[in-house]
């Protein structure tokens, strides 16, 4: 999903700037409230944030000849909800667009945008309607990851779609479908093994950590007692 | 049936990964021409109106480094691996720690 330097346009870039840094400074803020009232919040803000760093570096092929990355930050969109994913997001971007000229510095707001909060929000917004749900927190924690990481590469289209340099075809709704075929369709497998490989992890801090879990209000105590369970096969 | 149950995730993972490997073999096999290119350098060539991405006909807004070879690209994108890796390590090995202390 990472939109490249120059490609496009400057008022686009600067729109998506204005959007992406009012919610990295409230993720600053919200950040700084969580771990001032919790200090064990670090550990897993840690065991996200470095999914984020992992999973996006890793390039997969998909079963249309392409190859696409994994986002990772679903399950940092239910622990810490979009605007602390956003800052981790903007982190790791940064890192791409400095040293691997994936991504640019003037895009950097729109793929922040896309991979950062809206992807995010999407997944975050799952959560919630899930969280008191009976569904099991591990069918949670794959459908909102696999939604977190599809919705991504939607807004990628949307973005480029908009404000591309040149358009890729005639108009912008057009030009919406062509790159939804380049990126959407080709990240679906992929957002399914990440969905599966998130719900594993969230299953280990589940049986490692689940007390930190109960703290920050992510689940109740009642749901983590009960995936603690299933985890355990008792 | 117990045993099933408690590792049905990692049994998951496995599965997922193993059909994952066949569909890569399988659109290897039926598409002899896949480069299996990231979607980003074809949507980049698409806007560029060049198949070559990399040959920037697109002038950058903002001057940027690019990795002088794709060995080079690879170990910067194990490097950020490896990063994400360590902090993952870390926490998981100072929450076995606690558990191991009570």
């Amino acid at each position: 999903m990472h939109i490249m330097e120059g490609y496009l346009s400057p008022q686009w870039c600067i729109v998506w700037w204005i959007i992406a840094l009012p919610c990295i400074l409230f993720g600053i803020y919200r950040l700084k409230q969580i771990t001032n009232a919790d200090r064990e919040a670090l550990p897993l803000l840690g065991v996200t944030g470095g999914f984020i760093f992992f999973l996006s570096s890793l390039k997969l092929p998909t079963p249309f000849g392409s190859s696409s990355h994994p986002t990772g930050t679903g399950l940092s969109a239910i622990c810490f909800g979009p605007w602390i994913t956003s800052i981790v997001c903007a982190i790791v971007l940064l890192f791409q667009a400095l040293f691997l000229a994936h991504g640019g510095l003037s895009t950097l707001g729109a793929n922040t945008v896309s991979m950062g909060i809206i992807g995010p929000f999407v997944g975050y917004t799952i959560y919630r309607l899930l969280k008191n749900t009976s569904i099991s927190i591990y069918t949670t924690v794959f459908i909102v990851t696999a939604f977190a990481d599809v919705s991504t590469y939607i807004v990628t289209s949307f973005q480029l779609a908009l404000g591309a340099v040149q358009p890729a075809t005639g108009d912008i709704v057009s030009s919406f479908i062509w790159y939804l075929g380049i990126f959407a369709f080709a990240q679906i497998p992929i957002a399914i093994v990440e969905g599966i490989v998130l719900a594993l992890v969230f299953k280990y801090i589940v049986q490692l950590k689940p007390d930190i879990l109960i703290r920050l209000h992510i689940f109740s105590e009642e749901t983590i007692n009960t995936a603690k369970r299933d985890a355990d096969g008792s | 049936m117990q045993m099933a149950r408690k590792y049905n995730l990692e049994i998951l993972v496995v599965a997922a990964i193993i059909v994952f490997g066949i569909l890569f073999l399988y659109t290897s096999l039926i598409m002899k021409n896949a480069e299996f290119a990231g979607t980003d350098d074809i949507a980049a060539a698409k806007i560029s109106g060049s198949p070559n991405a990399s040959l920037q006909t697109i002038k950058p807004l903002i001057p940027q480094w690019v990795p002088p070879s794709t060995e080079i690209e690879s170990i910067l994108f194990g490097l950020q691996a490896a990063i994400g890796g360590m902090i993952i390590g870390g926490a998981f090995g100072y929450w076995i720690g606690q558990k191991k202390k009570v």
